[in-house]
């Protein structure tokens, strides 16, 4: 039972990531508040925290585009330290950009939150009510939440493959903490120096 | 380009897939094979002496300060961390741990505790540090190693495990005396009362127990409180800048208190 759990968790959660995806690309014909629904961009990310790979969705926030709300869903197998499924929301700005020619664009510096979710078979949301007292353990297994700070280059695709549609290419880096590591280290300012609770993810984007 | 592959080459060691993934590339492990292996190889003498430290949780600064005074302390031949090393279970917290550790001018090894086994924790601990239950001699004396954080397993009945207890406490040649180390002492609310007496009955079943070690509880303390069998000594918490330096001599075992 458990191992069809396993199974049936991450392919569900695909299926209600991606069904609007889907759904959407079929009658994107015109209706603005549907393309307002379709995704900006699809992603790839190699660790950060949320999985050995994940992938998804993002959009662009605000009418300046500086925001950015990306959903993804992640996979860490056993062999890398697993087995997770991971799914994340992310919600980042861009306040600074920095143009270097026709073709790339620098951020530089993005500061954001997300909050991921981790299945696996020693994790839950709670700590079981009769098995520990109220307040016993104090926090959530599953549920992360996280610090993040982002760098992007975005290479326009209208100027590097002479593409007549405005598509563009962005690889980041992305270092994050999570709540558990923050609080280590705000309890620990002399004995856990800031820099060591953040960790790295790398991370390609298409925007359409 | 320049300024992402800056940031991946500084941060090898910096990847992470998940705060609850079982192992990395390059922390440390098998800390308590390593360690008795480095143990074995010290010349003792008459007196065995070392540390009894537990509940480091989140004492990072704590922690190294206790790697700092246990260092100035001469005739020191190993020291234990008995239980709750991490306060989530997770694999950086060990790691983070071990790492102020491994500066100890000394051997040492590490017990299961409770925060240790929530999450992913019983797998990280097993590839940090090692076998839940395990015991080694050293100085003509048995060390017995047990998990007796009975509150995680639901009180299923099979931790602590009393069979593997009984049979680790049958007397062999060489051995003069044994210490059992365990993170929950029998007395908690967090041991398994049906096996409450049992545990006190295999202690007291060779008469040469001299005593069980325990932390978890933050504040150190010694009981005797059934009729036969050794005593109960805990420690304090590194979290409270507290240890015990345990000195066994002549068949004899004295603890003292140490705050720094």
């Amino acid at each position: 039972m458990a191992g069809w759990k396993a199974i049936m968790y991450p392919i569900n959660l695909l299926t209600v990531m991606f069904l609007p995806f889907f759904s959407l690309a079929q009658e994107k014909t015109e209706s603005s508040k549907s393309r307002k629904l379709m995704p900006d961009a699809v992603i790839v990310q190699h660790a950060g925290s949320i999985g050995y790979f994940s992938g998804g969705i993002g959009y662009e926030l605000f009418k300046n585009k500086k925001g950015n709300l990306d959903l993804l869903y992640g996979h860490l197998p056993r062999r890398k330290g697993g087995n997770l499924d991971i799914v994340t929301a992310k919600f980042a700005y861009r306040p600074f950009k920095i143009r270097i020619n026709d073709v790339a664009v620098i951020y530089p510096a993005n500061p954001g939150v997300f909050l991921s979710y981790t299945f696996g078979e020693n994790l839950s949301f709670t700590f079981d009510k009769d098995q520990y007292s109220r307040g016993y353990y104090g926090w959530s297994e599953a549920l992360r939440s996280h610090l993040s700070i982002s760098n992007e280059l975005e290479l326009s695709g209208k100027n590097l493959f002479n593409s007549k549609r405005n598509r563009s290419l962005v690889f980041y880096s992305e270092f994050n903490a999570n709540d558990l590591y923050l609080v280590s280290w705000a309890t620990n300012r002399d004995g856990l120096s800031f820099f060591k609770i953040f960790k790295l993810g790398v991370g390609a984007k298409v925007k359409f | 380009m320049p300024l992402i592959f800056t940031f991946l080459f500084a941060g090898c060691d910096k990847i992470e897939y998940s705060p609850n993934q079982k192992l990395d590339r390059d922390g440390p492990r098998n800390v308590n094979r390593v360690n008795l292996e480095k143990l074995a190889q010290t010349n003792g003498d008459d007196t065995v002496r070392f540390i009894l430290s537990g509940d480091t949780q989140r004492g990072y600064g704590e922690a190294r300060d206790f790697v700092k005074k246990a260092n100035t302390l001469p005739g020191i031949d190993f020291a234990v961390i008995a239980g709750d090393i991490s306060d989530f279970g997770l694999l950086q917290e060990m790691e983070w741990v071990a790492e102020i550790y491994n500066r100890l001018k000394i051997p040492y090894i590490g017990v299961i505790g409770n925060h240790d086994l929530t999450a992913n924790g019983k797998d990280v601990f097993q590839k940090v540090f090692g076998e839940l239950d395990y015991s080694f001699v050293y100085g003509g004396i048995k060390f017995i190693c047990i998990n007796t954080n009975s509150r995680e397993f639901n009180f299923n009945g099979t931790v602590p495990d009393i069979q593997w207890l009984n049979k680790e406490m049958k007397s062999q040649s060489g051995i003069n005396k044994m210490v059992v180390i365990s993170h929950v002492s029998p007395l908690s609310a967090d041991f398994d009362k049906k096996l409450e007496q049992p545990f006190v009955e295999a202690l007291a079943s060779t008469g040469n127990c001299l005593a069980s070690l325990h932390a978890h509880d933050h504040t150190s303390g010694y009981f005797t409180p059934y009729e036969t069998g050794p005593p109960f000594i805990v420690t304090s918490a590194i979290l409270k800048r507290e240890f015990t330096v345990i000195t066994i001599a002549n068949g004899r075992l004295e603890s003292d208190n140490v705050s720094y």
